[in-house]
């Protein structure tokens, strides 16, 4: 219905009266720049519009489509001329001043308007009806702006949501580890001489071993070593159904080192130990456990 | 969900006779080395007589197919066994077996099997069409032999029902065959672990958790949480749900009875934090009464701490409560405190109802909560009461599934972090699952209409939110469906999750 074109109208001082065929003059619509475009009635147009209907006789004998006839711009519907035409009698019609040029709804149904308003008073009645349409659009657009702000809004306190648990998560971890870790080192010194020795065998062994590993596959050493470690805890002997050599490694792992992941894990590891080396072989059990806390 | 599976009993011991072959192949190198096991079969009194048939079978083949082993193994199975540094027989780690075991010992009475289900001759189990729509994709690219593993294990769960527990532990030996560990795919890894399940059944060993073991497990369920959905789904919507309803009160009391390591009411908390904050009202206060196993007292202690530290950074009053599972069935809710003036909200999820059954919900009018919010992440039957057989195929069907996804989410991630997921998080459940199998479980829809409770439809917000955590995780497979005020989280049209909404 509406054609994107803009443009300003070129209205030439004679027009052709024609029935029903458009002039080659080629007259262009101005048209708004809303998200629904509606016409523009610019000083050009009306001039043609109030010429047509003074051919026709008057605003009261004119109708929208006589006048679209007579004005023949492309693009010009019913919908247009009717609206505008109703403004216009309605602006010709009063002979009092327009107290103000407000675009009330209200207002303009009852404000007068002296003749040389009539295009502003158009615009206003024009506004009224454009004013329904508005009306509709922003209540389509609030509503999808309130179920846009919700989204965000859940997004937002899902956010928070998952980092409390996180949070909290990361804090029962380490305050699980300081726990095993007192029961451990309380545990420790009960087997300290044995271990020592087997300690020292395998702290070979597991710094041969391991550089920069990611998985438990690649720890045997540092598993029977925890292993080793574990059973002369008594308390903490875990007494596990389908102790397969999976498990095994994974519960050591964890038991002795800092939860960080393995590969962390294994550089601490070799962090405490490249000190025995120094020192020979007087490195105190405890040192192992307190210092892995 | 469930899958249309079925077994002849005419067909069962040719068919087995049939594949003894192949499914004697020796996964492992290690059983080169052994000797064959001293036929426990022939050992023990007066096996009957279709017992003797089978085993004899089995026995025999063992000794035909050693030659032929390395056609046989796997090649996959015998690098990561290499890796491992396993294929050295004196480095054997001890493999839990019963083949020392030459008494069985006397099954746990509490375990009443009731063999209704066993003698159905209508039952059809076609070896090659086990790939109902409902199971895992990995049907359609398994060989024959592959299939077995599957087939022995029903078989097992068939002699638990019909009391056989002889023959059960002869199948579920010749199992550990060929699954001595959780590898594979990941019905092959749900079928090692309800193989173990079944076992301890025989043995009737209960697990002690030891605080190693409870780190491994808080480690292993941060991770699941971080790579899955599953657990922030349940939390968020059971969070979500309950929040809308004690919402505006000061003082809510939660009863929880399933609280793993209380991360969700870390969450729920901040978020009754912040609203009261936004409202410039002063905090209100939080009581939790969870409701624990036996046997809890080192999670006990450390959600107590750490929530008690969390509440006092959050400035919210607070108080938890354990009570034993054992003191809540004999006095049902009078076993929990409740104040007046509290708004309240229960927890629930299936497992209690496998334990003490579905009578305490006829309570709950009594205290009239605001609302009652199940979370079943257990793949829980619709209804009626399954028989063994079912339980184990529905609970292989399902944990299957949340292996599958679970691989699918942390895809990328290291291998070794979603074993051990699946070894301190889902073989506990899956234990559990076995246990309650044989138990007549109520049909917990039924309970809770009969209860008075009826069902209210989830939020907006917790629609969205649902969405919101998908499209966060960014995992193809997941999605959520609604059904009759339930909100389901599906793997691949498998669900997961589901979580709904009660009120008295």
């Amino acid at each position: 219905m509406y054609s994107a074109i803009g443009g300003g109208v070129g209205i030439h001082g004679d027009f052709q009266r024609i029935d029903g065929a458009h002039l080659t003059g080629d007259p262009c619509l101005v048209l708004t720049t809303d998200p629904k475009p509606r016409l523009r009635w610019t000083a050009e147009l009306h001039e043609r519009f109030v010429d047509a209907v003074t051919q026709l006789g008057g605003p009261d004998k004119a109708t929208p489509k006589t006048i679209m006839r007579t004005m023949a711009v492309k693009g010009l519907t019913l919908y247009h001329l009717k609206s505008h035409l109703q403004k216009y009698r309605m602006g010709k019609q009063s002979c009092k001043e327009l107290p103000d040029n407000s675009k009330d709804a209200s207002c303009i149904a009852e404000s007068q308007d002296t003749g040389s308003s009539a295009s502003s008073s158009a615009k206003i009645a024009q506004d009224l009806n454009d004013g329904y349409h508005v009306t509709e659009a922003l209540r389509v657009q609030m509503e999808v702006q309130r179920r846009l702000h919700e989204q965000l809004e859940v997004q937002r306190r899902l956010q928070l949501r998952i980092e409390a648990q996180g949070k909290y998560l990361q804090s029962i971890l380490e305050k699980a580890f300081k726990v095993l870790n007192d029961q451990a080192a309380a545990a420790a010194t009960a087997g300290l001489e044995a271990a020592r020795e087997e300690l020292s065998e395998l702290a070979i062994k597991a710094s041969n071993d391991c550089d920069g590993m990611v998985s438990a596959l690649k720890v045997p050493s540092l598993s029977e070593f925890a292993v080793s470690l574990e059973n002369k805890n008594p308390s903490n002997l875990p007494a596990q159904f389908g102790d397969c050599s999976v498990d095994s490694c994974f519960i050591s792992n964890g038991s002795l080192v800092s939860p960080m992941g393995v590969s962390s894990q294994s550089a601490a590891m070799k962090k405490r130990l490249r000190p025995l080396f120094g020192n020979g072989d007087s490195l105190p059990l405890e040192w192992m456990i307190t210092n892995s806390g | 969900m469930k899958v249309p599976c079925t077994t002849t009993q005419a067909h069962q011991p040719p068919s087995l006779k049939h594949r003894a072959t192949s499914f004697n192949e020796p996964k492992s190198v290690l059983d080169l080395g052994r000797s064959p096991s001293p036929s426990p079969a022939v050992n023990k009194p007066t096996p009957k007589s279709e017992v003797s048939a089978i085993s004899e079978s089995l026995f025999q083949s063992d000794d035909g197919s050693l030659h032929s082993v390395d056609q046989i193994l796997n090649l996959e199975d015998w690098v990561w066994m290499r890796e491992l540094g396993l294929h050295d027989d004196s480095t054997r780690i001890p493999q839990f077996n019963h083949s020392d075991s030459q008494l069985l010992p006397e099954f746990p009475p509490s375990h009443s099997f009731v063999p209704d289900d066993f003698s159905l001759s209508s039952d059809q189990f076609p070896n090659e069409s086990f790939n109902s729509v409902a199971l895992s994709n990995d049907f359609h690219h398994m060989n024959n032999d592959d299939f077995n593993f599957v087939d022995v294990l029903i078989r097992a769960a068939d002699c638990f029902e019909s009391n056989e527990l002889q023959l059960a532990d002869v199948i579920l030996e010749r199992l550990n065959h060929q699954l001595p560990y959780p590898t594979g795919k990941p019905l092959q890894r749900a079928a090692f672990y309800f193989k173990e399940a079944l076992l301890g059944l025989l043995t009737g060993s209960t697990r002690s958790t030891h605080s190693s073991d409870v780190i491994q497990a808080i480690k292993a369920y941060k991770n699941f949480a971080n790579v899955s959905p599953i657990i922030m789904f349940s939390n968020f919507t059971a969070n979500q749900a309950i929040l809308e309803a004690v919402d505006g009160s000061m003082f809510v009391h939660v009863v929880d009875f399933d609280i793993g390591f209380g991360g969700q009411w870390a969450s729920f908390m901040r978020e009754v934090a912040d609203r009261a904050e936004s409202r410039r009202v002063n905090s209100p206060s939080l009581r939790i009464t969870a409701v624990v196993p036996e046997e809890y007292a080192i999670e006990s202690r450390l959600i107590r701490d750490n929530l008690n530290q969390f509440a006092c950074e959050l400035k919210i009053g607070f108080d938890i409560e354990f009570v034993l599972v054992r003191t809540f069935e004999l006095l049902s809710l009078k076993a929990i405190r409740f104040i007046d003036g509290e708004k309240t909200a229960v927890l629930l999820s299936p497992a209690i109802f496998q334990r003490i059954g579905a009578g305490f919900l006829n309570d709950l009018r009594q205290i009239s909560p605001h609302v009652v919010v199940l979370v079943d992440a257990e793949g829980m039957t619709e209804g009626g009461t399954p028989s063994f057989r079912r339980s184990v195929i529905d609970g292989l069907e399902f944990y299957s599934t949340v292996m599958e996804s679970l691989e699918a989410a942390s895809v990328g991630g290291s291998e070794d972090w979603i074993r051990r997921i699946e070894n301190f998080l889902l073989r506990p459940k899956i234990f559990a699952a076995v246990e309650a199998a044989g138990r007549r479980a109520p049909p917990w829809r039924e309970a809770f209409a009969a209860a008075g409770l009826r069902a209210v439809g989830l939020s907006q917000f917790a629609d969205f939110q649902a969405e919101c955590l998908l499209r966060k995780v960014q995992v193809r497979g997941f999605h959520v469906a609604k059904l009759q005020a339930e909100m389901v989280l599906c793997w691949q049209q498998r669900a997961l999750v589901a979580t709904s909404a009660w009120r008295c």
